[in-house]
Parts: structure tokens; C-alpha cells; sequence
């Protein structure tokens, strides 16, 4: 056809109809899916908030003083990326951050008695050596090879555990006299010690620290007035996390940036912690939470400060805190009827109700964010552990290859298998034959566990696939031993596809409610789990209990108020993930 | 050839032989043999890659090892540190000694053997890692327990790089160009000062310039370390080799002998029909 008409009309006509359909045909499918969850999404924020029965003027006045700002700064930083990254990473990690901390403080370290003395020698005498000697190894001279990260991290988890049960076994008084007798006077010379070089204080300071410890046992019953807690508090904590924020600025830059870093967040802390008892929230906890996040924030301030990317991005926190509370004064000086929220800070905070005014989702939500952070850690030790070893470490022919095919094709199933029957597997085997008993965090957590496996691993088996052989031979050929290879070039590698996977795991694994129910596990709880092994609820399960009140404010309001909680931990979730994993990305 | 070395006992009295026919840019009187192939064969499951080729390869010498593709000169590459290990249908019979032992040995550690034994790949294939630790990561898997930043600088310098990275060694490896990453992954292999360097084509994916820098390199490499490579372009073997092997199909060494007697008087017929470019 082409070569007939060539003189006459150019090079003829190809027909295009079919691509054509098939564009628009793609563009419908996605417009369909997008408009439909967009509607939803609707639809539950209106329930949620109250809105359908708020007055124009109200709405008028928060869509001027939050609305507005928020798109006028999407528009802004939309062809700036950089501005945008911080403006997620500061609104994201600074929201998970305060939330986790909060969470962490009330769920694990009030409920917990105090440790018994054996236990605590293991934590602060073996955990800390142990820790040191996997530091030293990393340094190459003990261990050699390999321990470099993994000494970091189990020497890190070690002193941080140590801490922790210094402050769980001795009470808070004991820890006072040890840290004032004990820790600072070694800190004191330590410092001195390095900063003059002077050797016999750096090696005084060992001792004298651990006779400081012993003193302060002994005069814990023979002294007999204390500081208020809260002023052992900033005493021992605020204050050393203030200056260690404050060094790391003065060693970047300036001495008075580094005194205001560690200055203005520990002044506000204090505050903080003072005034916290009119709210209702107990005074060290917002005097923890505040200093741990705040100095933090200003050492990252500061460098942003400094670099000067995406400054902006930082006003994007503040519009938003900013015109809420606008708005608010201005709702309340001009007397408009404020509609009533289903979803308010009660609503996160209470435990659940008859009346659906006072109902609320605080132990569901602790109970899930429990779940979920054993999950991540059980399925991605699990997974990444399954997925090298198929990947790397089985043969590709002969018998065992055909097992190995085997095996892989049964992964695949069963990521097919409908989650009731995770549920059955997690009733009889955790529940029932290993004893960790009905409807328990730590069943849930298994059974959740075993139920996104099969998908951890394909996805992570994916990321380890793709990275290219080339590597792998380089380091071969550098006469690395397996082991090595996989550790320094393969996992580095894949960790960003791996963390997708898990990532998009642990996002089914919270929703779920069909495995729970099998398991036993409450729909509704009156307080938050104390241990791993108490009865505990999740938010699919309390959403659930919720649809099937007989009170419309419940199937409407409250499950509405529930749904956009559980859509706002899980987004947090992910984006913290998915900020982790740009992070590692970027870094290799 | 080729068959003459089989049945010589003494390699020294051999080599010097064969170096009084040969006139080189480096002295030959003094050669010891680095590598040394007895009667190898070498398997991809039914099918024969190397028949019966035996050759030993002098010290601190660039040995070229020609011939068309697919006729087994990466595969004879791949036996001397054993990387053919990591090809499950691969099978090895014969022996290939290296420092006066079979490496196919039982008592060898093939782990061992690859960390005396430096290789530079076809394609260059930096760790997605710092320039530092890419040089480094030799170092870093045995245990080094010397200043390694100095290593690293020296082996730079040895792969002729340090001048054009010194600022950057905190950079990824992947944002240098083509060459320079291929002359990092020379100096990645030189780092732990191996004993033989084995190259498999390592300028057939680079632009000209680029392979006259690899070039110059090796023939500096040459003074401290045994040099194998592989190459396909004749010139370029003819350039920078003290000694030739060519390989013809059917993984046969047809003839090995000093690169200037290969390019000017070949024994043999089939080896000069491929050099002047009328087969293969």
C-alpha cells in the first residue's frame, strides 16, 4: 500500500484507531478508580468532621484560613521538589514522631513493674559489654569482617536497652542520685580528658562512674528529700539531650546557633512540662515527648537553615497549625455555631463507649500499632531471611533446584490463600498448641505475620533478583565469600525494593479484620494493652463492632471518625517507609 | 606449539628457550612462571569449551589471549581463579597451577585463591558505593588492618585515576564515565596487591580514548604484576602483550609463542589467516 500512492499523497496513512481507543480506554479505567476512592474519601471526612451540618460561615472561614493557604502553597512549591520533600518530611516525621513517642511512653515504659535484679544485671552489665566488644569488632581488630553495621546496631540497641532499665529498676530516685554522683562527674572528666588529652582522667572516669552508681544505691534510704520528679527529669534527661543537640550544631557551625538549638526547645520543654498538668496530660511524659522531639527539630532546622534548600517548605506545618488556630479564633470571636466533629481529640485519646458522644478509639489504636510494629519486624527478618537464602544460597539445577522451584511455587500460593485460614492456622497453633492464648497481642501478631510472609518474600526475592550480576561476580572476583557479597553489595542494593514490598505488606496487614476475629480477638476494649500477652483490640476490629450498632450516630458518625483514623496512622506509616526508603535510595 | 610445552618437567629451561627466539621491549632472561595450564579441559554440561590446552604464562608479563568468539579464551580466563566454580554445568578436568599449586586441588579455598588473584571485567561494574569504598572493599572483606585510606591512594594512583577523583572519593563510583570506571575497577582489583591480574576484554565497551588510557595502564601494571587478558582486537594485542596465545574454534590453543613472532611469522597458517583478518 505504502509503496503505491508514494508520488501522490506523501508516504500514505497508518491507522491509529485502535492505540487511540485503547489510550482513552486506560484513561477511563483510571478516572473511574480514582473518582470512586475520591468519593469515598468524601463522603467518610464529611461523616467524620460533622460538616454536612456545619453553618456556611464556619465553613467559609476555614476554607479561607486553611484551605486556601494549603492549596496556594501546593501550587507554589508544585515545580520545586526539594520544597516539597521537606515540607513531607517535616510535617510527617514531625507528626509520626510526637505520636509514636507519646504511644511508646504510655503503652511500654507506665505499665511495665519493675525488672527483677538478675534481669537488670543482664541489661546493664552484660548487654553494655557485650555491646562494647561488637564495637570493638566492627573496629576490625576482634571480629574482622562483617560486624560493621550489625555491630553498630546491636551495640546501639544495647546501651539504649541498658538506659531504659536503669530508669525501669531503680525508681526514678535512685537514678537521680546515680546520675548526679555517678555519671556526670565520669562525663565531666571524660570530657576534660579528651579535650586536654589528658590520659589518667579518662581513666579515672570508668571508676569513678561505677562508684557512683554503688554510692548512690546506699544513700538512696539515708537521704531523705528528693527534687519533684519532674525537676529530676530535666535534671537528668532534658538537660543532656539539650546540650547533645547544642554540641552537634556548635560542631557544624556557630557556638550561639548550638546554645539556641539546645536552649529553646529545653526552655519549652520545661514549660511544657509545668504547664502540662492543667491539660490533663501527666508532666514528664510532655517533658520527654518535647525535648526528645524538639531538639531534634532544631538540630534539623539548622541545617536546613544553613543549606538553604526548600526552606519553604517549612512554612507548609505551620500555614497548617497556624490557620487552624485562626480559624478557630476567628469562629470564636464571631460567635458562629461550630459544628461538633465525631472525630476530635477525644475521640483518640478515650477508651469506647455506650454513647456514641464519648466513644472512642484510644486502645484499639494502641493495640494496632503494637501489632503492627511486630509484624514489620518479625515478616522483614523472616522474609529477607527466606527470600537470600532461595535467592542466593539454593542451586539453580539438579534435585535441589527442583525443590527450590518447588518451593517458590508454593510461596506464590500461598500468598492466594483468603486470610480466614491464616486466621484458623494462628486459632490452632499459637493460640492453642504453643499457648500464647486467645485473642492476644502476640497471637495477632504471629498469625499477621505468617499472613504477609508469601508477599514479603516474592516482593523482596524481586529486589534481590534485579540487582545485576555484574555485582555479584565483581565481588566474587574480589574473592569475597558469599556471606560478604550478599551483605555488602546485594542487600544494599535491594533494601529500597525490599522495603517497598514490606511496606505494601504491612498496609494489608492493618486493615485486616477477617484473621483477627478467627484468633479471638476482642472487638471492643476498655483500656490498652499492658503487655503482649493481654486481650487487646484493633482499629478494623473496633470499626467493625461500631457498623454493627443498632444507633446511626455510631454507623455513621463514629465508624466515619474511625475510618479517617485509621486512614491517618496508616498513611503516616507509609510515608515514613516510603521517606526511609528514598532515603536509602538516595544514599546508594 | 603448544605441544611442545606439554612434556617439558622443567618450566624455567622451557621459558628461557622460548625467550632467546623472541625479541621484547622487556627483558625475558629472568622469567619465572606465574600461571601454568597442564592438559585443561573444560565442560558447559555435554559440550567442550577448552580442549587440552596446556600454556604456562610468565611473571610480571602482559599475556594476550586472542582468537574469535566462543573459542574459549574468557572460559581459560575464568579457570585460573576459579570463577567457572560459580557456573553450575561447568566442568573442569587438567590442572591450572598458580605459585607451584593445582588451584583445582581439594585442599584449596577458591575464596583464597580469587584474593591473590585480581579481575577486570568486560563491562565496568562499580559497586553502587562510594569511589573510596569501591577501592577499598577489597580490603575492607580481608580484614585489612593497615591505613586504608592510603591503599586506596596508591591504588589510584597505580590505576592512573587520582588525579581526576582526589576531590570526589565520597562520590558514588556510578557518576564517573565509562573509563574511569573501568579504571576504578583496576584499581578496586589492585588494592589488596594481588599476584596476577586477569582481564577479560576490559576496552571493548569503551570509546578509543578511553581504551588508549586502560592501555598505557596496563603496560605500567605490567612491571609489578602478571597481566592475562583477553582481548578482541588484534592491534590492541599486538600493542601492549609480551606474549600471545590464539585460540581458535573448539577451544584449541593452535599457537603461543612472543606476540612479535605471532604478528610477524605465525607457524601456522590458520592463525595468520585470522590475524590479517581472513576468518573469524
Amino acid at each position: 500500500m505504502a509503496t503505491d500512492n508514494t508520488n501522490a499523497g506523501g508516504f500514505g496513512e497508518v491507522s491509529r484507531v485502535r492505540g487511540i481507543a485503547f489510550e482513552y480506554l486506560s484513561l477511563g479505567a483510571s478516572v473511574i478508580g480514582l473518582v470512586a476512592l475520591g468519593v469515598l474519601l468524601v463522603y467518610v471526612t464529611i461523616d467524620a468532621f460533622d460538616l454536612a451540618n456545619a453553618s456556611p460561615e464556619w465553613l467559609l472561614t476555614y476554607f479561607l484560613t486553611l484551605v486556601v493557604p494549603f492549596l496556594a502553597f501546593c501550587l507554589y512549591s508544585a515545580s520545586d521538589p526539594e520544597v516539597t520533600r521537606r515540607a513531607l518530611s517535616a510535617l510527617g516525621g514531625g507528626l509520626v514522631a510526637v505520636a509514636a513517642l507519646f504511644t511508646a511512653i504510655e503503652t511500654f515504659v507506665a505499665p511495665i513493674p519493675r525488672l527483677s535484679w538478675q534481669l537488670a544485671y543482664l541489661f546493664v552489665v552484660a548487654m553494655p559489654v557485650t555491646a562494647y566488644l561488637t564495637y570493638i569488632g566492627s573496629r576490625g581488630r576482634a571480629g574482622g569482617v562483617g560486624f560493621g553495621l550489625v555491630g553498630r546496631l546491636v551495640g546501639g540497641a544495647a546501651i539504649g536497652l541498658a538506659v531504659g532499665t536503669l530508669f525501669l529498676v531503680f525508681d526514678s530516685l535512685v537514678w537521680f542520685l546515680a546520675y548526679t554522683l555517678g555519671v556526670v562527674p565520669a562525663a565531666a572528666l571524660y570530657a576534660y580528658g579528651r579535650r586536654r588529652s589528658v590520659n589518667w582522667a579518662m581513666t579515672a572516669a570508668v571508676p569513678v562512674g561505677l562508684v557512683g552508681l554503688v554510692a548512690a544505691v546506699f544513700l538512696r534510704g539515708v537521704i531523705v528529700t528528693y527534687p519533684s520528679d519532674l525537676i529530676i527529669y530535666v535534671w537528668t534527661l532534658a538537660i543532656p539531650v539539650a546540650i547533645a543537640g547544642g554540641l552537634v550544631v556548635a560542631d557544624r557551625g556557630s557556638r550561639l546557633a548550638g546554645a539556641a538549638t539546645g536552649g529553646v526547645p529545653l526552655a519549652v520543654a520545661v514549660a511544657g512540662g509545668f504547664l502540662a498538668g492543667g491539660f490533663g496530660v501527666p508532666g514528664p511524659t510532655a517533658l520527654i515527648v518535647l525535648v526528645t522531639v524538639g531538639v531534634p527539630t532544631a538540630v534539623y532546622l539548622h541545617r536546613v537553615i544553613d543549606e538553604g534548600d526548600g526552606l519553604v517548605g517549612l512554612a507548609l506545618p505551620v500555614l497548617l497549625v497556624g490557620g487552624a488556630l485562626v480559624g478557630a479564633l476567628v469562629v470564636e470571636a464571631w460567635g458562629v455555631p461550630a459544628p461538633d466533629p465525631w472525630l476530635d481529640a477525644s475521640f483518640v485519646t478515650e477508651a469506647p463507649s455506650r454513647t456514641a458522644e464519648d466513644a472512642g478509639l484510644y486502645p484499639a489504636i494502641v493495640g494496632s500499632v503494637i501489632i503492627i510494629a511486630l509484624v514489620a519486624v518479625l515478616s522483614f527478618v523472616l522474609g529477607v531471611g527466606t527470600s537470600v537464602f532461595l535467592e542466593e544460597y539454593t542451586p539453580e539445577s539438579g534435585i535441589l533446584g527442583s525443590l527450590t522451584r518447588l518451593i517458590q511455587v508454593n510461596i506464590a500460593n500461598l500468598a492466594a490463600i483468603p486470610s480466614v485460614v491464616y486466621g484458623l492456622l494462628g486459632l490452632g497453633l499459637f493460640a492453642n498448641l504453643l499457648g500464647f492464648g486467645l485473642g492476644t497481642a502476640v497471637t495477632a501478631s504471629l498469625t499477621l505475620s505468617l499472613l504477609i510472609l508469601p508477599i514479603t518474600i516474592i516482593s523482596a526475592q524481586e529486589a534481590i533478583r534485579s540487582v545485576p550480576d555484574d555485582l555479584r561476580r565483581g565481588s566474587d572476583a574480589m574473592g569475597a565469600t558469599r556471606w560478604q557479597t550478599t551483605k555488602n553489595v546485594v542487600l544494599p542494593e535491594a533494601f529500597p525494593g525490599i522495603l517497598t514490598g514490606t511496606i505494601l505488606a504491612l498496609g494489608r496487614a492493618i486493615g485486616e479484620t477477617a484473621p483477627l476475629i478467627m484468633i479471638g480477638a476482642a472487638t471492643t476494649v476498655f483500656s490498652a494493652p499492658a503487655s503482649l500477652f493481654s486481650r487487646f483490640s484493633a482499629m478494623p476490629m473496633q470499626i467493625y463492632a461500631w457498623a454493627n450498632f443498632p444507633q446511626a450516630e455510631f454507623r455513621y458518625g463514629v465508624v466515619a471518625a474511625g475510618v479517617i483514623t485509621l486512614l491517618i496512622i496508616l498513611i503516616g506509616m507509609n510515608g515514613t517507609a516510603i521517606l526511609l526508603r528514598n532515603r536509602a535510595e538516595r544514599g546508594s | 606449539m603448544s605441544n611442545t610445552e606439554t612434556d617439558t618437567e622443567a618450566n624455567d629451561s622451557l621459558i628461557t628457550t622460548d625467550v632467546e627466539t623472541g625479541s621484547n621491549e622487556r627483558s625475558m632472561t629472568t622469567d619465572a612462571t606465574a600461571v601454568a595450564a597442564r592438559d585443561l579441559n573444560v565442560f558447559y554440561g555435554d559440550e567442550q569449551a577448552i580442549d587440552g590446552v596446556s600454556m604456562e604464562i610468565p611473571e610480571n608479563r602482559v599475556t594476550a589471549l586472542i582468537g574469535p568468539s566462543g573459542c574459549g579464551k574468557s572460559t581459560f580466563l575464568r579457570c585460573v581463579n576459579r570463577m567457572n566454580d560459580m557456573i553450575e554445568v561447568c566442568r573442569v578436568e587438567g590442572d591450572v597451577e598458580f605459585g607451584g599449586k593445582n588451584v583445582y586441588d581439594s585442599d584449596v579455598d577458591p575464596v583464597a585463591l580469587r584474593r591473590k588473584i585480581g579481575m577486570v571485567f568486560q563491562k565496568p561494574n562499580p559497586f553502587p558505593k562510594s569511589i573510596r569504598d569501591n577501592v577499598a572493599y577489597g580490603l575492607k572483606i580481608q580484614g585489612y588492618d593497615g591505613d586504608v585510606d592510603e591503599r586506596v591512594e596508591e591504588s589510584l594512583k597505580g590505576a592512573a585515576l587520582w588525579d581526576e577523583v582526589k576531590d570526589q572519593l565520597g562520590s558514588s563510583g556510578l557518576e564517573l564515565s565509562g573509563g574511569q570506571q573501568q579504571r576504578l575497577c583496576i584499581a578496586r582489583a589492585i588494592a589488596p596487591d594481588p599476584e596476577v591480574i586477569l582481564m577479560d576484554e576490559p576496552t571493548s565497551a569503551l570509546d578509543p580514548v578511553a581504551a588508549s588510557k586502560i592501555e598505557d595502564l596496563i603496560d605500567d601494571l605490567a612491571e609489578e604484576y602478571t597481566v592475562i587478558i583477553v582481548t578482541h582486537n588484534m592491534q590492541q594485542a599486538a600493542r601492549i602483550s609480551d606474549r600471545t596465545a590464539v585460540f581458535l574454534t573448539g577451544g584449541r590453543l593452535v599457537e603461543y609463542d612472543d606476540t612479535t613472532k605471532i604478528f610477524e611469522d605465525p607457524e601456522e597458517q590458520r592463525v595468520e589467516d585470522y590475524i590479517t583478518g581472513k576468518f573469524g
